[in-house]
């Protein structure tokens, strides 16, 4: 008996091993991490640079994801070419970071920042409580124009051009468009922000309040604002991340992704260390690519569907163990 | 012209009655210590200007203005600078980040980080290092640095040489020195003699009061009156 599980193992490693079915694995791993980069990075800026748990962000992905949807939906009609579904794409980008941003701004002016001189857990029940009546509020409006709330919105998904239903041939194997897609946008991501907080003055003063809010302000600096623009700024992230994931077929605009996208970006932060940037996009390699590798096993080989999700949150529980801080966490983050 | 006026300053910490009645004033162009054992209230004095610690009672007034309630950034953007106790510079960012991070947005970040190495040399060839691998003696020039570059009217120092080699307190001094050419300064100094040979006047905090006050150069720092309030 054990000899033949033996031999399928062996076997099954084989199959695995082949230049072709590992190139698949690497393209969706990196794939995958470019979704969670995107999900986890607003997450990481709002706790990284003001010690604050946000626990409705995955709220604001998903509205992210509704209003990426609804842009996209009144724009593109079936004669829309591919050119311009993209540009439209983009616009609904900025519709989504600019709403989500403007209402990041709102929360943290009139309730997070009540909260800062009373002990985290506040903020962690404020925001939960967030979350809660953003989602009601969500499904009460699907409802009422008679969207089914609970499963992908699948006119958004629609909306893509062609191209990124196709599939680009890479030599070795044949990769998804929407991949390579969701890859470089991943990339785009975690530049455009690396290069905001390390290469303007308005990151370097972020990064200021971050680690001493009160000097900084002794500096002649308004931290309160500096705040406010950090929160909001995640929040827009966390938005553009919603209408990314607009589009993919196992994520799409529905209530549920609240608690979907918010799981991931949890882990990847912890993984990576709490409120660190550089640990975020590590660890969203490495959840990425953990992920992809066991949906390959758990789908080709042993046939266990819902596996692959529950070894990202073993990763978790693994790494919380052996080194609490996560990879490249510190003892504190920032704080007010 | 008198540019801080404190006038019966009364801070507290929660219920810790810090400051009571604190009243003291600094001319424009004049160097004031304020010295004091610990605990007495000297670096509360400090944040009290600079509503870090806002009063309860009193009143703190700048060039003719009072700024009491005000926040700390407006305070600071009114020319109030601030070189803190233990340096409190920004570990996560380089050297050079730590300058430009003090120069206000209609400033000259360019210049700034020019003057600021010119004076301290020292810390040139650390300008792109995280400035958490500075020694202590060096994390202090930088944190003067920081100070001067603000283009304030009045630096409020906390405690310069603390914790520092005689050689590295002996740059600060000069450092100092050169500051107060064109700039106020009110500096809280537990090393006695060098608080007198910085400063014009002094004033002696001993539980949260203004217990003696007087000329620099009339004092020494062997003189009974401080003695008394500054021994354990």
């Amino acid at each position: 008996m054990m000899s033949i599980v033996l031999a399928g193992f062996v076997d099954a490693l084989g199959q695995f091993l082949r230049p072709e079915n590992l190139a698949a694995v690497l393209v969706d791993g990196l794939a995958k991490a470019g979704l969670y980069v995107m999900i986890a990075s607003g997450l990481t800026l709002i706790f990284g640079l003001m010690g604050v748990l946000n626990f409705a962000h995955g709220s604001m992905t998903m509205i992210g994801a509704y209003l990426g949807g609804l842009v996209m939906v009144t724009l593109v009609g079936s004669a829309t070419g591919a050119g311009a579904r993209i540009v439209f794409f983009f616009v609904a980008l900025a519709a989504s970071f600019a709403l989500l941003a403007g209402l990041g701004g709102i929360v943290e002016i009139g309730l997070v920042r009540r909260l800062y001189d009373r002990p985290p857990l506040y903020q962690i029940l404020l925001t939960f409580g967030l979350t809660l009546i953003l989602d009601e509020l969500i499904r009460i409006v699907v409802l009422f124009y008679g969207m089914q709330p609970t499963s992908d919105w699948v006119a958004a998904q629609g909306t893509k051009p062609y191209f990124l239903e196709q599939s680009v041939d890479l030599g070795l194997v044949s990769v998804p468009g929407l991949d390579l897609f969701e890859i470089g946008f991943g990339v785009l991501t975690v530049a455009t922000l690396w290069a905001f907080l390390t290469r303007t003055r308005y990151g370097m003063i972020i990064r200021a309040g971050s680690e001493d809010a009160e000097m900084t302000e002794a500096l002649g600096i308004d931290v309160r604002r500096v705040f406010t623009v950090v929160f909001a700024l995640g929040a827009g992230v966390a938005g553009a991340a919603g209408t990314l994931l607009m589009w993919e077929s196992t994520w799409g605009a529905s209530v549920p992704l609240a608690a979907d996208a918010l799981l991931p970006a949890f882990v990847v932060v912890i993984i990576g260390g709490l409120g660190t940037f550089r640990g975020t996009v590590v660890a969203a390699v490495i959840v990425g690519m953990t992920d992809a590798v066991m949906t390959w096993w758990f789908v080709n080989e042993i046939r266990f569907a819902g596996l692959p999700e529950m070894t990202i949150f073993l990763l978790l529980v693994v790494m919380l163990v052996l080194r609490p801080q996560g990879l490249f966490g510190v003892e504190e983050v920032g704080g007010h | 012209m008198t540019l801080l006026e404190v006038e019966d300053a009364h801070t507290y910490y929660g219920e810790s009655h810090i400051l009571e009645g604190v009243s003291l004033d600094v001319a424009e162009g004049e160097v004031v210590a304020l010295v004091g054992r610990n605990g007495v209230g000297k670096t509360t004095t400090l944040r009290t200007v600079l509503q870090l610690t806002p009063p309860r009672e009193g009143s703190v007034r700048f060039r003719g203005e009072d700024v009491t309630g005000l926040k700390t950034h407006e305070v600071a953007d009114r020319g109030v600078g601030w070189i803190p106790e233990e340096r409190r510079i920004f570990t996560q960012l380089s050297v050079e980040e730590n300058v430009r991070v003090a120069v206000p947005d209609d400033g000259d970040a360019d210049a700034a980080v020019e003057d600021a190495f010119g004076t301290f040399p020292d810390l040139r060839e650390f300008a792109g290092k995280d400035a958490g691998t500075l020694s202590g003696g060096q994390q202090q020039m930088l944190a003067l640095a920081r100070g001067l570059v603000g283009d304030n009217d009045l630096l409020l120092v906390d405690e310069p040489s603390e914790g520092l080699a005689p050689q590295i307190v002996k740059r600060v001094a000069e450092a100092l020195a050169d500051a107060a050419e064109d700039t106020t300064l009110l500096v809280v100094e537990q090393n006695l003699p060098l608080a007198l040979d910085l400063a014009d006047r002094f004033y002696v905090l001993d539980n949260g009061q203004v217990v003696e006050s007087g000329d620099a150069d009339e004092t020494s720092a062997d003189d009974e009156r401080l003695r008394r309030y500054l021994s354990a």
